[in-house]
Formats: structure tokens, C-alpha cells, sequence
């Protein structure tokens, strides 16, 4: 086979992390098992698969960090297995990984873009101008004599971003660079990635649970258990209705405009999914069709929340030593027994410091956080009462599975109850009710909590919370880093636990999550209340702009359906807005139907 | 807080100690930790500190950087304070109680001590840590320690250890915090109950901070593999130390004045 100037290709490649040899007849478990890809030089490339199904090691194969066991990697024309050439392969790819903490090396902005290309052996003064070109680059060059560890989430990564570009690389690669950016620096990132691709034709690769994301892309790798199980244009891509098979799912607009399409009797082709134009031209075209008929109507969810307050935050204020300003200043809020409440804003407005006060791992300094139990009220204040209120508020930080130390799941879940004086036979019982309600078995229950996958790490540490029976649950970023599907499943862990009595405050940068799922959203910004009310209020077109929020992504989307339909059939009303696919789409067809009816008269 | 923690913290700014050569500082620092330790006299002690306030001002260093680092120190040095006036019974007896006698050399030998130690800290803080960046840090002792090379230490590389573990102490220090709240929240409890029991809730503390250590590790070293780091061969410097006539002046004078102090000090005894 010649070989491709102008292309990566990964041939046949197998890796496997486990390095000891075959034990007991047992197969060493492959990370990548004989996958195949081609990448164009100049293209942007998405890879995309579930936790663990191999493409972060893709992407270590690509840049040459992990030497394949078998197999072939040619990078434009140059064979990775040539000694002569590893270094040259190398320094022409260059990787942004997902924790900034852990690819900064060193301490002072400037020093760490310098670290690539000192490592090259560039001299200077050629070093010191590509160092100022690259932070010029992604807008950094103010802060070059700054500490990194003072540095925000987005702008570490630019600076991961900046220390890349130093190297001058043809290839670069995001592994899951923005998974733990919020929304606003997320597409901020983006743009300056892909800005910096046009200018520098660079060849992008970036792998993401986001699939939104990954319509930004030319082309999309989906990875599988170590293999390229398909290929093909974006629009190619999510045509295919077998996406969960690999824990994916279609981008939230496909699911909504199937969903359409299936109610209005149409279906949607390749040539619709390329735009949002052609998309919704192609919706607009199904639903002028004269007699659409109303589809079944949904059964509507039903409002679980009285008007009883289980929680009151009253006046509270923090501001951190040292720091300038209030983190959160004169805070109120009731939080009513049985609801959802979604906390949402921006990186740094406060939310964390916020939630910290209701089980008083903060004790309130001004201002106070009160429980209203059967009992009576417990103050977070009084100090008499702060086991009995971290019984009754059980708070799960970001990223929980790195508070697991104990030897087995088991014993890790009932740490909690060792201060609770509960018998061992009661402590058994507890514990196997809250794995059940996060859905961990027997057998993980006697595993170490080190061995467990990424998504059950983070279920036992939840576990370890709801033990104790709490009877607020509040938690920080529960789906963070995880796949479409685990994803999923955690939200319907929130459903399950809501349903069976539980008050959940849950705290969210994503605004499709937290508008799916929340019963009121309470908008905060820079330490304040911005604004509080139920999503629909919220996210109503003229209040949305008011408060400067980005919509969820489904609203936005149906925005432009209706707005397209609203001049075809002048007589329609769009009574509600929903922020689920499914029911928005039925809102929309059964609307039509109605107008439809009236137009015929 | 734990994340409050100042020891290693770099102070940025732009002053003449942050722009002197970091080899001239370490062996600065190096003379002024004997000399500290050299020195008997209240007369000589306070010239000292007159010195060292005159390297504050070059470093412009504000009090509150100072405070926050001598701060923690504090307990120790009312400790060797104390120890001191209660175990020294030489001297004009003040005040005697039982076995407690406290006497006039016991009281100006434990102020010594302290202050000593008070001298110390701030004289590796300004000296080193607040005004010299952790990678310049590594860059002097790599430098300074370049001829032992010859007989296989590897120079480069522990330079290069120092100053990762340096720039991931805030990084730990905060992390540690987020654990210890985690696990607090579901009932730990490091304030009350008995020496031991508080030893035994650290282990929850310690453990999950190790594995992520470990982690943070393995991802920093694919990180640094991907920024073609391969040791100290080949490297080039974006900030090369140059030794300039104003370092080595700079160098002669504290030296200078140092020497001249321990002189005084023993003139005086």
C-alpha cells in the first residue's frame, strides 16, 4: 500500500494496558482491538464513544505516547514504528487532556507555554517570540507573568492551548478538553480552537460526550469497545437510530426534529440534517402538509411539590478571607419539600460556597440556614445541631469519587453511619438500600471501590451520602464527565430518588439538564439571586435575553420551528414551552393540527 | 485554611530582589542561615534585622505577605519560647515558684531563640520562595550543583522533581480541603473527640488523597511525554540565568554585610 502524505492512518491497531502476561488462560483485556482509521491532513475529526471504550487511547497512539502491540500508525507518510522519526512525530502533535490542573508543569504563565519548545531545544530568541505569539494567539499575553494556580478553568486551558501552539504542531488533539469547562468558556474554547485551525491548518481531533460538539466537526470516528465501529459526516452519523448500542445519543435538536417528523408522518433525510436551515425547512415542509392530525397526548408529569418549605435560607452572606468582595451576598431562599430545584451560573458565582452553608459544612457567619424538620428546626448555625442537620441534608461535591478510601464498597458506604449509633444488622440494611437506589450490586459491594468504572465510582460515593437517609439530597455537578448514557442514568437515579419522597437541589452549569429536570431554577450571579422561578418562566424568549442566559439548546432549536410555522398558519398558538424532545415535539404537532383545522375552514 | 498555607508561595512583582540572579540569592540565603545561627547579641540580632527589613524593602515585600507567612510560625516560636525560660536557670533569679524559676539570661536566651527562628523564616521567604519563581528555584540548583553531574547525580532531574512538587502544593493544599469537606459532609469529624480518633480521620483524608496524587501524577507524566520532555539533554531556556555585574555586586554586599555582623558579634563577647 502506498503511503498517504496527506493522511494519519491507524491500521489494525491493537493496545492493551495490561502488561502482565496471559494469567490463568485469561486474555489480557484490549483497549483497542484492531481498529482501522484514516484522517485527512487539514480535516476536524471527531471521536466520540462511551467511558472506556478505547479513544483516549486512539489519541495516545496518534501522538505516539503508547507504542501499539500491533498494527500500523502512519502520520502524513512518516511510520511511527521508525525510531529515526518518533521525535519529529511527536513534536508535530500535540495534546490538550481534560484536567488543566494536570498537564500544567510550570508555575508562571509564560514558563509553562516555554516548556514544549525548551524541550525541542529551541533557542532563543526564536523561543521567547513564538512563547508571545502563542499566548497573543488565544489572548492570554496580559497574563504571562501571572501564576497558573490562579488561573480560571477555560483560561487554563487556553494556556494548555497556547502551550501547543509553541510547538508549532500540524495535529492537534482535544481529549475531553472542555468536559469540565462550563458553557460559556466551553464555546469560548471552541471557537478559539477552530479559529486557530483555520489559520494555522491545523488538523483538529477532539474527542467528546458532547454531541453537539461533534456537529461542529467534519467528519466523526465512533469508538467501541477498541474498535471503529462507524464513520462518516455528522449528518451521516446521526441518521442511524443504533446510537445507544454505543452509549451515544443523537444532539438534542435531531431528537426533537425526529421526533417531529415521526408525529407529522415524514421522514427526515441526510441532505435535511446539514443545516439548521435545511432542517428546518424540511420540518416547516412536513407540517404545512394539510391534515396533520393531533398525536396522542402525553400523560402530563405530574407536580409532585406542595407549597410546604423544608428549607429556608435567610440573609446569608460569606465572603473568603483574603478574597475581594462577597462569594455570596444576602442570599434568600425557600426550598419547598418533594421539588427539584436546579441552582444554575456561571463558574465562581457563588453556587458552591452556596450549597456548602445548607449542611453547614460552612457555618452561616451572617445570616443563617434553618431545616424545618417534624421535629422542629434545626438551625446550621447552632452548633448542637450539625449532626442532626448533615442527617437530614446529605451534600454530594463535584467529582465525588475521589472522596472513596475504605477497602470495600460496603465499608465505604457505611462510614457515614459509625456516628449514627446504628446496630449492625440496622447499618447492613442501610447500606444495601442505598445501593440499591443507586443501582450497585452485590458483587460491587465486596469490590474494592478502586476497581469499579468511572460511573459506579461516582454511584458508591453517592451511596456513602445517601446512607444516612437524607432528607434533602443536594448535589454539585452529579453528571459531570460521564458518557450520554451514564449521564442518563444518573438523571434517572434523581428521578427515582425525587419520587420516593426526596427534596433534591440539584446544582448544574448545563441548561438543557437543569431545564429537563428541575421544577424551579434559581439564576445566580456574582454572589446574588438573579432571578427564580419554574424553567418556563425562566427561559421564556424576552426574560432569557432579559437575564442574559443561553437557552437550553431544544428551546432555541423549536424557536426557529415556530417561529418559521407562526407565519404559515397565522392563527397559531403555542400555549407551553417543554424542554423535553419528545413532549415539545407533540406540543408543536398538536398546535399545528389545531391551526391546520381552523386554516382549512 | 489549609489552602491558605504560604510555604513555597511565589509573591510576583517587580523588584530588585525578584530580578537578582537566584543562584547569587541561594547562597545568599545559605550565608544568612549561618549567620543567624551565629550570632549571640541583642545589638548584633537587631542589626540583623535591620538588614533584613532593608532586603524587605528591596523585595517589596507588603507587611500582610509577611504576616501570612510568618504567621503559622508562630506557635512554634512562643514554644521554644517557653521552653526556654523554664529549662535555663542560670541568671539573676525574677521569679521562683516551686520547681518554676524563671531567671533574666532564661528570659533573653528564650527571646533569642525565638526570634532567631522568627529571622529565619523570614529570611528564606524573601530570599527564596516569595520573590524567586520555583522554576527559577530549580533552574540555581541545577546550576549550583552542575559539577556533581560529573559523579552521576542526577542534577536535571531532581531539579526539575523540586519544582513540580512545588508548583502542585496549592493544587494538593486545595484539594485536600474539597476532600476533607466531602468527608465531613458525610459525618467526619476532625475538630473534637480523642488524639487518636482525629489521627484515625485523617486516614480518611490521606488515602483518597494519595490516589489522587497517583493519578494526577500518571496524567502529568503522559502530559509532559506529550510535550516532547526527555530529560535535561537537548533542553534550551525561555528565562536563561545570566550572571550580571549588578548579582555579583548585590552578592558581595549582604555577604559583606553578614560577615561584618558575626564579626561585631564576637568583638562584643
Amino acid at each position: 500500500m502506498p503511503e498517504d502524505g496527506n493522511k494519519i492512518e491507524v491500521t489494525d491497531v491493537s493496545f492493551s494496558y495490561d502488561i502482565s502476561e496471559e494469567t490463568e488462560g485469561k486474555a489480557p483485556r484490549l483497549a483497542l482491538d484492531g481498529i482501522s482509521v484514516s484522517i485527512e491532513k487539514g480535516s476536524y475529526t471527531a471521536i466520540l464513544g462511551s467511558n472506556g471504550s478505547g479513544k483516549s487511547t486512539l489519541a495516545k497512539i496518534i501522538d505516539i505516547l503508547e507504542v501499539p502491540d500491533s498494527g500500523k500508525v502512519v502520520i502524513f507518510g512518516k511510520d511511527a514504528a521508525d525510531d529515526d522519526l518518533f521525535w519529529d512525530i511527536r513534536s508535530h502533535c500535540c495534546c490538550v487532556f481534560q484536567n488543566p490542573d494536570n498537564q500544567i508543569v510550570g508555575t508562571m504563565v509564560e514558563e509553562d507555554v516555554a516548556f514544549g519548545p525548551e524541550n525541542l531545544g529551541v533557542p532563543n530568541p526564536e523561543l521567547r517570540e513564538r512563547v508571545d505569539q502563542a499566548l497573543k494567539d488565544v489572548g492570554l499575553y496580559e497574563y504571562k507573568h501571572r501564576e497558573t494556580t490562579a488561573l480560571s478553568g477555560g483560561q487554563k486551558q487556553k494556556l494548555a492551548i497556547a502551550g501547543a501552539l509553541a510547538m508549532r504542531p500540524d495535529i492537534l488533539i482535544l481529549d475531553e478538553a472542555t468536559a469540565m469547562l462550563d458553557p460559556s468558556s466551553r464555546d469560548d474554547f471552541l471557537t478559539l480552537v477552530e479559529k486557530m485551525r483555520d489559520e494555522k491548518g491545523l488538523t483538529l481531533i477532539t474527542i467528546t460526550h458532547d454531541m453537539t460538539e461533534a456537529l461542529r466537526c467534519d467528519k466523526i470516528v465512533i469508538v467501541h469497545k477498541g474498535k471503529a465501529v462507524m464513520e462518516g459526516r455528522p449528518e451521516e452519523i446521526f441518521m442511524h437510530e443504533d446510537l445507544w448500542n454505543y452509549g451515544l445519543k443523537r444532539p438534542v435538536k435531531y431528537n426533537f426534529a425526529f421526533e417531529v417528523a415521526k408525529l407529522a408522518g415524514g421522514t427526515l433525510t441526510e441532505e435535511d440534517l446539514k443545516t439548521d436551515e435545511s432542517l428546518i425547512d424540511a420540518l416547516t415542509g412536513m407540517l404545512s402538509k394539510p391534515g396533520i392530525k393531533a398525536p396522542e397526548a402525553l400523560p402530563a408529569s405530574e407536580e409532585k411539590s406542595g407549597d410546604d418549605i423544608i428549607m429556608s435560607v435567610k440573609n446569608l452572606s460569606y465572603s473568603y478571607d483574603g478574597g475581594d468582595g462577597k462569594a455570596i451576598d444576602d442570599i434568600n431562599l425557600d426550598i419547598r419539600k418533594g421539588e427539584v430545584l436546579g441552582i444554575v451560573g456561571e463558574s465562581g458565582c457563588g453556587k458552591t460556597t452556596l450549597i456548602s452553608h445548607m449542611n453547614a459544612i460552612f457555618r452561616p457567619a451572617e445570616g443563617d440556614v434553618i431545616i424545618h424538620t417534624p421535629e422542629g428546626d434545626l438551625s446550621c448555625k447552632n452548633k448542637k445541631d450539625t449532626l442532626k442537620v448533615r442527617q437530614n441534608v446529605g451534600l454530594v461535591f463535584q467529582y465525588p469519587e475521589y472522596q472513596l478510601f475504605e477497602e470495600t464498597v460496603f465499608k465505604d458506604i457505611s462510614y457515614g453511619l459509625k456516628k449514627m449509633n446504628v446496630s449492625k444488622q440496622e447499618a447492613t440494611v442501610m447500606v444495601r438500600n442505598a445501593a440499591y437506589k443507586v443501582g450497585l450490586t452485590e458483587k460491587e459491594l465486596n469490590s474494592s471501590p478502586f476497581e469499579l468504572s468511572g460511573g459506579q465510582k461516582r454511584r458508591a460515593a453517592m451511596a456513602g451520602v445517601l446512607v444516612m437517609n437524607p432528607k434533602i439530597l443536594v448535589l454539585d455537578e452529579p453528571a459531570s464527565g460521564l458518557d450520554p448514557k451514564g449521564r442518563q442514568e444518573m438523571f434517572g437515579i434523581i428521578k427515582n430518588l425525587r419520587d420516593s419522597g426526596t427534596t433534591i437541589i440539584l446544582v448544574s452549569h448545563n441548561m438543557d439538564e437543569a431545564a429537563k429536570n428541575c421544577d424551579r431554577i434559581c439564576l445566580i450571579n456574582n454572589g446574588k439571586i438573579k432571578a427564580i422561578g419554574t424553567p418556563k418562566e425562566l427561559f421564556e424568549t424576552g426574560r432569557a435575553e432579559e437575564l442574559k442566559i443561553q437557552r437550553p439548546r431544544i428551546t432555541r432549536f423549536s424557536g426557529l420551528l415556530k417561529e418559521k410555522l407562526s407565519k404559515i398558519y397565522p392563527s397559531i398558538s403555542f400555549d407551553d414551552i417543554y424542554f423535553d424532545p419528545a413532549r415539545e415535539a407533540n406540543a408543536i404537532v398538536t398546535a399545528v393540527s389545531k391551526a391546520g383545522g381552523q386554516n382549512d375552514k | 485554611m489549609i489552602s491558605k498555607i504560604s510555604l513555597g508561595r511565589y509573591y510576583p512583582a517587580h523588584s530588585f530582589l525578584h530580578d537578582t540572579d537566584p543562584r547569587v540569592k541561594t547562597i545568599l540565603y545559605a550565608i544568612y542561615l549561618v549567620a543567624i545561627f551565629m550570632i549571640k547579641e541583642p545589638i548584633t540580632i537587631g542589626v540583623l534585622t535591620g538588614v533584613i527589613i532593608l532586603q524587605l524593602i528591596m523585595g517589596k515585600i507588603k507587611p500582610s505577605i509577611l504576616w501570612s507567612t510568618v504567621k503559622p510560625m508562630l506557635p512554634l516560636a512562643l514554644f521554644i519560647f517557653v521552653i526556654n525560660i523554664f529549662t535555663i536557670r542560670d541568671g539573676d533569679v525574677l521569679f521562683s515558684w516551686k520547681i518554676i524559676m524563671i531567671t533574666t539570661y532564661g528570659i533573653s536566651r528564650a527571646a533569642i531563640m525565638s526570634i532567631r527562628l522568627i529571622l529565619l523564616i523570614i529570611s528564606t521567604s524573601i530570599l527564596l520562595t516569595l520573590t524567586t519563581t520555583p522554576l527559577k528555584m530549580s533552574d540555581a540548583l541545577e546550576s549550583l550543583f552542575k559539577p556533581l553531574e560529573v559523579i552521576k547525580v542526577p542534577v536535571h532531574e531532581m531539579a526539575m522533581m523540586m519544582s513540580i512538587a512545588l508548583r502542585f502544593i496549592p493544587t494538593l493544599a486545595l484539594e485536600t480541603d474539597k476532600i476533607m469537606k466531602a468527608q465531613q459532609s458525610r459525618g467526619a469529624d476532625y475538630d473534637t473527640g480523642s488524639f487518636i480518633n482525629k489521627i484515625k480521620g485523617y486516614i480518611t483524608v490521606l488515602i483518597p488523597l494519595f490516589v489522587s496524587s497517583f493519578r494526577r501524577a500518571d496524567e502529568l507524566a503522559v502530559a509532559m511525554d506529550a510535550r516532547c520532555y526527555r530529560g535535561g539533554k537537548g533542553r534550551t531556556k525561555l528565562n536563561p540565568l545570566k550572571l550580571k555585574a549588578r548579582d555579583v555586586l548585590t552578592g558581595i554586599m549582604f555577604t559583606l554585610l553578614a560577615v561584618l555582623v558575626v564579626l561585631i558579634d564576637f568583638a562584643l563577647r
